[in-house]
């Protein structure tokens, strides 16, 4: 072979290897790449191509039914940092020291962790939320110190940021409810609503070269945020503000021990216009406890250990170790902070279950009205103890309430003639009923934290009761129910027989202003007739009138109601425990035509007395003398009260004084000038205000008259007409409320607390009680 | 089937005419005419034409790729492109001048060009780094020349020199391997102190080319090539290539998601040249709508050209561009093997081969089957000194197609 020709053919071989197996494996790899692979390469490249900046979304406001904001989002800003664009080796490792440490100082930050995140290799890490403007200047400045310094920029950003803020702080807190770190609903309808308040996040969406700066064709897409619906709640923060007065000072004039609760209901619509928990907490600081609180978590030492089972029991407590002793009261408090959190959120109104007591007393009168088994014959002994087998259930009054009519059960409050009557409803219709009532479910508010009621039942069968267990449930003793389950029930008996869904958002409003949902009413059944409410209405008229709920009488109000005292421990006295009680009133108005339901509840009042007459119906009966003439509910009164009949002021300011001395008396009020001018330039109340005939208006003549202020004095012990007399010899004005008629009525409590500063002429709301009522 | 007698006539006549090459190649070059009008006579038109498309689509893909890196880090777009446009004026004039000389200048020289390269292999070593710490260029900005493209024409040279001066002794071990031997790993120990270990490879390549096409024996190769593997196999063995593997940058790591700071940056390049070729697809952004290139992949106007390419024109452009190298290769074959004597057949071969090997060197590394050691691209990468190099054996190849075509008419 030649040599010539061993070069062509090798040179024909070598062609063939570098074309097929070269050029073919370079096309095979390319082939690869950019068709198998293609797509998810180029959505990594997509990625780092375009930056992704999200844009938070402005949660949406929640308004009380009136359109006042109860939570709102304010703007502040969001820290990011974009660690990649820290430089290489010694030079990086200064920058981010320097970062680390500036970041930690201004935002108060872990260093140690900071500078770990300085080391991640992204470009959005998040490094704090809802900075203040403070802190944004001082952040303004580290990024030009960045800059200066190391020619920097885009390391640090600050991006729009919201935060949650509440205005009224602690006002219907457990309703409210509040958000985390990243703003997303944590308890109350900011949890319930949670995604209708959040709104949509949105984006910017750029093209950006490798040093992050836009690139030079149009590649932006800006998906804006969509901000979230607003709610407005059922609630009335007028309603709200006068309950959770009420109630606290309920709490702390009875010293109540487990918090207080009051509902306010719209009976035919199930719309709530207040709902507290006593004392709640501070919303915009939810994860704070009460000073008194603190003070308890501090106090905590080994006593407090040993008490609370903090040892083993080969332990002795005395010859722990210092180290353990401290490591143990450390965990004893972090328990006890947690736990007082857990209390403070607690919306008891729904979340907590108790023995109706007395209260339920109405359902099982309407159970009996409706299946027909009691008349106006039917009568009901009392002996002041029932037995029953072997078992002896007593009467509060223990001398017994003799022989009475099915209603004289009701305003006496008599526990064996309750036990009659749920005998002859019987176990199969009561359970019937307690289930129809609504009892059994929960109502499905629209809240986080609704309980289950509990019903004893043996055999484990539901509703299977034995003789001793209707007895007792007659009278609301066998089964715990929550608040708001209560309330429903109450709203049925008052308005016409229909349960209705409770709620607490009444409309959702998009970002536009657009209605998204509104709530109207919804009837889950009728479980009495019309005519066996009216009935009870009448009853319960009467109950509050001259019954055993008197206390909870309003004057110049229809109100129908029943109290209760219930036990918390059902054995407490076999075992010869101490009982805990929970003080309640359950009423409604106006009795003719039911529109508004209230529930007031104390658990554990020691203050000495714990009926429900004494401790809860006075603070039903001062907060309706409020809530009921807000809500535009016509007062009408009786004779007897005539006498403390309020009339409303005129308008006097603008007129000379002669000239509004003269209308002022025509009123029917006393006049009293201050300053030196001719003309009137503002009175006190203002117009329009609803004072006893007889009491006094300030007429001011010039502004500096208007500084002048009275001393609130004790108005809490006394007769009507001593309240009268005092509060005139301080310049004051009192409404008065609750039970005025009877001959031992003492005043109980005062919307303006002894020692406030107030103009002279203002009207004082004094709340009157009668004692001798056990229940 | 040639027998024996007419196989071994015609090697004294190969011979003789090797030997009285340098005189007759003198009267050869006479009948060359320098007119302007004679630029295009002899040489091989196909081949020329092939050369300009490449060029114009290497440069207007330079100029896509290299304009945001211009924009951005000099201020000027065009930066790259002018003066890509003025080395490619300047090498398509040294290309056409230098296919006039006559190429038997080089085989008289082969030796004295090896000695330079050796020469300027020894003083980059001595002369300031560049970048990264490397000894590879003489001279600066657009005067600077790397030492191994010297080199690499060298021993192309030199084994076309020896091949075809002592073809007849090339089966034997003495003439066939130990010279080509010699040769490669002098070069290549030198090399290695640049360091420049993909021309290492490539120069190892080229001279088993040669070797093979100069006619040693196969059983040799086959040797080589046993070797080569009993010496990976116990890098493997001992855990050295593994170590190594991770030495180079992090060959094949480059979409591993879950690397370090060090190792992410180590393999940017890569990583967002397969970003590039990825996002291509079939049919490409565009030509000009490639992202890569703002700033994601540095450099896209130098070794990672073709990353680009692939974004811009897709599949069907990169394959379209590689067939066109393909018959530059094969034409750069044919040209070689009618040249009249065996210097200029494996001189052609050789020149031809380093193109094509060259390029599926440059696209096995933007693809992360090789790692990034500094392949530029034919045609198409920015850069001077190799465009000037590329042109020159360019021209080198025309000589050839001249110098066979005029002898032959």
């Amino acid at each position: 072979m030649g040599a010539n020709q061993k070069l062509r053919r090798r040179t024909v071989w070598l062609l063939i290897i570098i074309l097929a197996l070269g050029f073919g494996a370079v096309i095979t790899r390319l082939a690869y790449l950019q068709l198998v692979q293609g797509e998810e390469l180029q959505r990594r490249a997509i990625e780092q191509q375009l930056s992704d900046t999200p844009i938070s979304a402005k949660r949406g406001t929640i308004y009380d039914t009136k359109g006042k904001i109860l939570a709102q989002s304010a703007s502040v800003w969001r820290v990011v940092m974009a660690p990649a664009y820290f430089d290489d080796g010694a030079d990086g490792d200064a920058q981010r020291a320097f970062v680390a440490s500036r970041l930690a100082s201004i935002l108060g930050l872990d260093e140690a962790e900071l500078l770990e995140d300085t080391k991640q290799n992204t470009y959005y890490v998040s490094v704090k939320r809802r900075i203040e403007s403070a802190e944004k200047e001082q952040i303004i400045e580290l990024q030009n110190e960045l800059s200066e310094k190391y020619h920097k920029s885009g390391i640090i950003s600050l991006l729009d940021d919201y935060k949650r803020y509440y205005p009224y702080s602690d006002l219907a807190s457990s309703v409210i409810g509040f958000t985390g770190s990243d703003d997303q609903g944590l308890w109350g309808v900011e949890y319930q609503y949670n995604d209708y308040l959040a709104g949509t996040p949105g984006r910017i969406i750029s093209a950006q070269n490798g040093i992050q700066t836009e690139m030079p064709f149009d590649y932006n897409q800006n998906i804006g945020a969509i901000d979230g619906s607003s709610l407005v709640l059922t609630i009335d923060e007028t309603v709200q503000s006068i309950v959770e007065k009420y109630m606290k000072q309920g709490v702390v004039d009875n010293e109540v021990l487990e918090r207080g609760v009051c509902i306010v209901m719209n009976v035919n619509t199930g719309e709530i216009l207040a709902m507290a928990s006593v004392n709640g907490f501070d919303l915009n600081d939810p994860f704070t406890i009460l000073p008194d609180q603190k003070k308890e978590i501090e106090a905590i030492d080994l006593e407090y250990l040993i008490k609370n089972d903090y040892f083993e029991e080969d332990e002795d407590p005395y010859k722990i170790s210092d180290a353990k002793k401290k490591e143990l009261i450390e965990r004893a408090q972090n328990e006890a902070e947690s736990a007082a959190l857990a209390r403070n959120w607690r919306n008891k109104a729904i979340s907590d279950t108790y023995y109706p007591g007395s209260v339920f007393k109405m359902v099982t009168l309407s159970m009996a009205l409706q299946e027909g088994v009691v008349n106006s014959s039917s009568r009901f002994g009392c002996s002041g103890a029932f037995q029953l087998y072997e078992d002896t259930i007593h009467c509060h009054n223990t001398a017994g309430h003799g022989t009475q009519t099915y209603q004289e059960c009701l305003w006496n409050s008599c526990n064996p003639g309750f036990i009659q009557i749920g005998q002859l409803v019987g176990k199969t219709k009561f359970w019937e009923y307690y289930q129809a009532f609504g009892f059994s479910d929960k109502t499905g508010i629209d809240l986080p934290g609704e309980s289950e009621d509990q019903f004893f039942v043996h055999d484990g069968i539901e509703g299977n009761m034995l003789d001793t267990d209707l007895a007792v449930a007659s009278f609301g003793q066998n089964f715990s129910i929550t608040p708001i389950q209560m309330i429903t029930a109450a709203s049925a008996v008052a308005n016409g027989g229909k349960i209705v869904q409770p709620h607490v958002v009444k409309q959702i409003i998009d970002n536009e202003g657009n209605v998204v949902k509104n709530a109207s009413t919804e009837t889950k059944r009728q479980v009495i007739s019309e005519s066996v409410s009216k009935e009870m209405c009448g009853i319960m008229e009467e109950n509050c009138a001259t019954g055993s709920g008197k206390n909870g009488y309003v004057a110049g109000y229809r109100i129908g109601g029943k109290t209760g005292t219930s036990e918390k421990k059902v054995d407490a006295n076999k075992n010869g425990v101490e009982d805990d009680y929970i003080a309640s009133f359950c009423g409604f108005a106006p009795a003719n035509n039911p529109q508004y339901a209230a529930l007031v509840f104390f658990d554990e009042p020691v203050g000495g007395n714990y009926y429900g007459s004494a401790v809860a119906a006075p603070v039903f009966a001062s907060i309706m003398s409020e809530v009921l003439p807000y809500l535009e509910v016509v007062a009408q009164y009786t004779d007897e009260e005539a006498s403390n009949i309020d009339t409303a002021t005129g308008a006097y300011t603008g007129m000379s004084v002669e000239d509004a001395m003269a209308a002022a008396e025509r009123d029917g009020f006393s006049v009293t000038v201050k300053g030196e001018g001719s003309t009137v330039v503002s009175q006190n109340p203002a117009t329009g205000t609803s004072i006893p005939t007889g009491g006094t208006i300030v007429l001011y003549t010039d502004e500096s008259s208007t500084a002048e202020t009275a001393t609130v004095p004790n108005l809490i012990g006394f007769s009507v007409s001593e309240v009268n007399s005092i509060a005139a010899s301080y310049g004051l004005n009192v409404s008065v409320t609750g039970t005025v008629s009877a001959s031992d009525s003492t005043s109980v409590s005062q919307s303006v607390p002894e020692g406030t500063e107030v103009a002279p002429g203002t009207v004082i709301t004094v709340t009157f009680s009668s004692g001798g009522i056990a229940d | 089937m040639l027998t024996i007698e007419n196989t071994s006539r015609r090697r004294v006549r190969d011979y003789e005419r090797e030997r009285h090459a340098p005189s007759k190649k003198a009267g050869g070059r006479r009948k060359i005419n320098f007119s302007l009008l004679n630029i295009g006579k002899g040489i091989d038109m196909p081949f020329v034409f092939l050369i300009f498309i490449l060029l114009a689509i290497g440069i207007t893909m330079m100029f896509s790729a290299s304009y945001p890196v211009a924009y951005y880090e000099i201020g000027d777009s065009y930066y790259y492109l002018k003066r890509q446009l003025i080395f490619a004026l300047v090498g398509l004039v040294v290309m056409i001048a230098v296919s006039f000389v006559d190429y038997h200048y080089y085989h008289r020289f082969a030796a004295v060009i090896l000695g330079i390269s050796y020469f300027a292999l020894m003083l980059v070593l001595i002369l300031p780094s560049q970048e990264g710490d490397v000894h590879r260029w003489i001279g600066v900005g657009m005067f600077g020349i790397q030492a191994s493209e010297i080199s690499k024409f060298a021993i192309i040279l030199f084994m076309a020199h020896w091949g075809s001066r002592y073809y007849d002794r090339m089966d034997t071990f003495k003439f066939g391997v130990l010279p080509g031997a010699a040769v490669f790993l002098s070069t290549a120990l030198l090399l290695l102190f640049e360091p420049h270990y993909s021309c290492i490879v490539i120069i190892g390549i080229l001279t088993v080319v040669m070797m093979y096409v100069s006619g040693i024996k196969l059983k040799w190769l086959a040797i080589g090539a046993a070797i080569l593997a009993v010496l990976i196999l116990l890098l493997w063995v001992t855990g050295m290539l593994t170590y190594a593997m991770e030495r180079m940058d992090g060959w094949g790591q480059a979409l591993n998601e879950d690397l370090d700071r060090d190792m992410w940056n180590a393999t940017w390049q890569t990583r967002n040249s397969l970003y590039a070729i990825g996002s291509g697809g079939l049919f490409g952004l565009g030509l000009g709508q490639s992202r890569q290139k703002y700033l994601y992949l540095p450099e896209p106007q130098n070794d990672f050209i073709f990353a680009i390419v692939c974004e811009e024109l897709g599949l069907i452009g990169a394959v379209i561009i590689l067939l066109i190298f393909a018959l530059l290769v094969w034409r750069g074959v044919i040209i070689s093997l009618r040249a009249r004597d065996r210097f200029g057949k494996l001189l052609g071969i050789g020149l031809t081969c380093h193109i094509g090997l060259q390029v599926v060197l440059n696209i096995l590394v933007i693809t992360d089957w090789l790692p990034n050691t500094g392949i530029s691209l034919p045609f198409f990468s920015y850069g001077g000194s190799s465009l000037l190099t590329l042109m020159f054996e360019m021209g080198v190849i025309l000589a050839v197609s001249r110098t066979s075509n005029i002898e032959k008419s």
